[in-house]
């Protein structure tokens, strides 16, 4: 398993450097939104606006941008749908023996008819849902296999001696290949500054042996910086101790995985976990799109291109050769 | 717009300048700063100090196997947004439709040349450097920072299809342009040699364009990474016939002559194979073929399969009525084509933000999993599902091999 850059990768050296990262806890996040603010202080970010037309969330930031390199996510599930709260209803109705559809907040009045009507399992497996309501705080992964840094045409992405990837701003001419390059939607093109922007894993601090800004202000410990390998012992720790306290769920988001199974080659930005991916809006396998087509589609593509001037040719010489024996039978 | 449009007014006092204190002296330690990262010292669990998990010792193959399971776990719901769509504008894909002309000419050239039309391939190699003339302009139109844009070529970068396709670019319009030079001052030999450098680079401009999209995350166009190329290429091989043909015909190029007939053939035939590949990569796609057929993009792609469909039978009828309905039908072709780089382009941005789709090929790509299948996991999704059942190991292998020798190339030409 080798979860690290190959040196020639590494476009900054500095001797007794070793790959730092993040681990995201998910399950100690409260959803304060102190990384996010941390995050475009230090880095002296512009605000997004207030977008307060999203309505049905208290996430506001929506999703990572050029603009928001930390993004706590709110997974969550407010209100179920009219169906759902009519067969919660039924199965109330039908007493002892109705089970409670796995609704996440299906509302407290429910709940506590639920008591009264229902077995206590089923009402446990109720009121477990209910509290269904995730925080992730999201950013760069700082992949091994990084898509935008493959995909840049101009090297303005770079990969540190942290083994953390960074984008130049100075490099940057905001060509927009790096944004569908990423196949977890970190990076995003600034629609007036017109640079593409992203998580730099707070290099700068780092230079000056500070932690990132956001792991910095992260009240509980959520967000753990440190060197990858001591983080992924940690977040090993961590998943044992919950699996111990009956969280059979909970597991790592891009760590220690096989060798087969590594996403993207390992994140240098780990997660820990308690659902499937997909409710986090994180795809279930990933790596860098360039390393997985660029070969197989420039052969296809190449050939192609000779084989239409060979066809081009031949044409030419089919209608030449008709040309002189049947001349103008056969006109286009 | 420029930095200075955004407004920065703070909400509260007044807004702050750049700080006046002097810089310390390098080398100097920062306030708070301690050796190893260690002001993150404050945390509870820093160096696995006392927390009550300190002491838990994961089984071994514990971690890997919870992941293993959850990530191959039944899902109940998919959260977006997965990806960023593309940024691109039509910019872009006005560049594509340029770029396929100026190939598909280029192609022309050359075999004018081979089939000994002398002239008509001093007109094609015009067409192409006429045609790629706009092609910079909309690409430095389109980023972001377009005065940066020679920084394309700081760098030679073989993986990406982005800095490759810069060069090829600029190689292309060189040599179109000194054949053309050369067609001037009367030099038909070398500028014979150089058109037909021409179209070998033009074979990698009408390409790559492909390539390029194919080297995203977006489930269409990353599903189509063996389609967009070659489907890219008969775009541009049938609208640099169609605008040759029109300028040869504006020309003077008689009724009946051979490099009309070949122009034709050559129209009609790599239009129907750009309908046949992209058939063929509708049903190779599956769920992720949809948004090719919906909304905007769906309108983009029928209209230029109509508009195909249409020149065809132009061709059939003209045979008959006379030349007017086959320029008529190039003009079609010409439309088809812009219509057909505009639909793939668009139907990328839909695709992005189809979030079934990307988790459904997120999961589809490393083979069956386990637990038991969601209806939208059920339906037929044959992206990248490769006929030969190719080992992990290898895939691996592969993908670091496609990055060592992109980053020896890189480093060799640097120094």
């Amino acid at each position: 398993m080798s979860t690290s850059a190959p040196a020639t990768e590494i476009a900054i050296h500095r001797s007794g450097s070793q790959r730092m990262g993040f681990f995201t806890d998910t399950t100690v996040c409260i959803g304060c939104k102190a990384c996010e603010v941390a995050c475009k202080q230090w880095n002296d970010l512009p605000a997004d606006g207030s977008q307060t037309g999203r309505g049905v969330s208290y996430d506001h930031t929506g999703d990572l941008s050029a603009s928001s390199w930390r993004h706590v996510r709110f997974v969550e599930l407010l209100e179920p749908s009219p169906q759902l709260r009519e067969e919660a209803q039924r199965a109330l109705d039908a007493g002892a023996g109705g089970k409670l559809p796995a609704i996440p907040a299906a509302g407290a009045i429910d709940l506590v008819d639920a008591v009264q009507a229902a077995s206590v399992a089923d009402v446990a497996e109720g009121m477990h849902k209910l509290g269904d309501w995730v925080f992730m705080s999201d950013v760069c992964r700082h992949c091994t296999n990084a898509g935008c840094l493959d995909a840049c045409p101009t090297g303005a992405l770079i990969r540190t001696e942290h083994q953390t990837v960074v984008l130049q701003p100075d490099v940057c001419n905001g060509c927009g290949y790096c944004v569908p390059a990423c196949p977890f939607g970190v990076v995003g093109r600034d629609e007036i500054d017109g640079r593409a922007g992203k998580c730099t894993l707070c290099y700068d601090r780092l230079e000056d042996g500070l932690e990132p800004a956001c792991a910095k202000s992260c009240p509980t410990d959520s967000i753990q910086f440190g060197p990858h390998e001591e983080l992924v012992e940690i977040a090993s720790r961590r998943v044992a101790q919950l699996h111990a306290r009956g969280i059979e769920g909970a597991y790592l988001y891009g760590a220690g995985d096989g060798p087969e199974e590594e996403l993207a080659g390992g994140l240098g930005a780990f997660f820990l976990l308690t659902e499937p991916p997909e409710r986090y809006g994180l795809p279930a396998h990933a790596d860098s799109p360039v390393q997985e087509n660029v070969v197989p589609a420039t052969v296809a593509a190449v050939a192609a291109g000779l084989l239409a001037t060979a066809g081009t040719v031949a044409a030419f010489a089919v209608a030449a050769r008709r040309g002189r024996t049947t001349r103008g039978a056969r006109t286009w | 717009m420029s930095t200075e449009d955004r407004d920065i007014t703070p909400a509260l006092g007044t807004r702050g300048g750049p700080g006046r204190w002097t810089a310390a002296e390098p080398g100097a330690p920062v306030e708070l700063a301690r050796p190893d990262f260690g002001d993150a010292e404050w945390s509870y669990l820093y160096k696995t100090g006392d927390t009550d998990y300190a002491g838990a010792t994961p089984a071994p193959g514990l971690v890997a196997d919870a992941n293993r399971r959850m990530r191959g776990a039944p899902v109940s719901e998919v959260n977006g947004p997965f990806l960023h769509a593309p940024v691109w504008s039509g910019m872009v894909a006005t560049y594509f439709w340029f770029g396929g002309i100026a190939s598909g000419s280029a192609f022309v050239s050359l075999a004018c040349d081979a089939a000994g039309d002398h002239r008509s391939a001093q007109i094609a190699r015009k067409v192409a450097l006429g045609a790629v003339a706009p092609a910079p302009l909309l690409l430095i139109a389109d980023l972001g920072r377009p005065e940066r844009f020679l920084n394309m070529t700081r760098i030679f970068k073989p993986r990406s299809p982005m800095n490759t396709g810069a060069w090829c670019l600029i190689a292309f319009s060189g040599s179109g342009a000194l054949a053309v030079g050369c067609d001037l001052i009367g030099r038909p030999t070398a500028a014979r040699s150089l058109g037909a450098l021409t179209s070998l680079f033009g074979s990698y401009l009408g390409s790559y364009t492909g390539v390029l999209l194919a080297c995203t995350a977006v489930p269409l166009w990353s599903g189509s990474r063996t389609i967009l190329g070659p489907a890219f290429v008969a775009t541009a091989t049938a609208t640099g016939a169609a605008a040759t043909r029109l300028v040869l015909v504006a020309s003077g190029l008689p009724d009946g002559h051979p490099t009309r007939t070949a122009l034709g053939t050559i129209e009609t035939g790599s239009m129907l194979t750009e309908l046949a590949i992209s058939a063929l990569g509708e049903r190779r796609l599956g769920d992720a073929a949809h948004a090719l057929a919906r909304g905007r993009p769906g309108l983009y792609f029928r209209a230029a399969k109509s508009l195909v469909a249409l020149g065809i039978s132009l061709r059939l009828v003209a045979r008959r009525t006379g030349p007017r309905e086959h320029e008529l039908a190039s003009f079609m072709y010409l439309a088809a084509g812009l219509l057909f780089r505009f639909a793939w382009v668009s139907a990328g941005k839909a695709s992005a933000e189809d979030d079934e789709v990307v988790a459904a090929m997120a999961r589809d790509r490393h083979g069956p999993h386990d637990g038991p299948a969601r209806p939208w996991q059920k339906r037929a999704l044959s992206v990248r599902r490769s006929p030969l059942p190719v080992p992990p190991a290898l895939q691996r292998a592969y993908g670091e091999a496609v990055r060592h020798t992109s980053l020896v190339i890189e480093r060799l030409v640097r120094r």
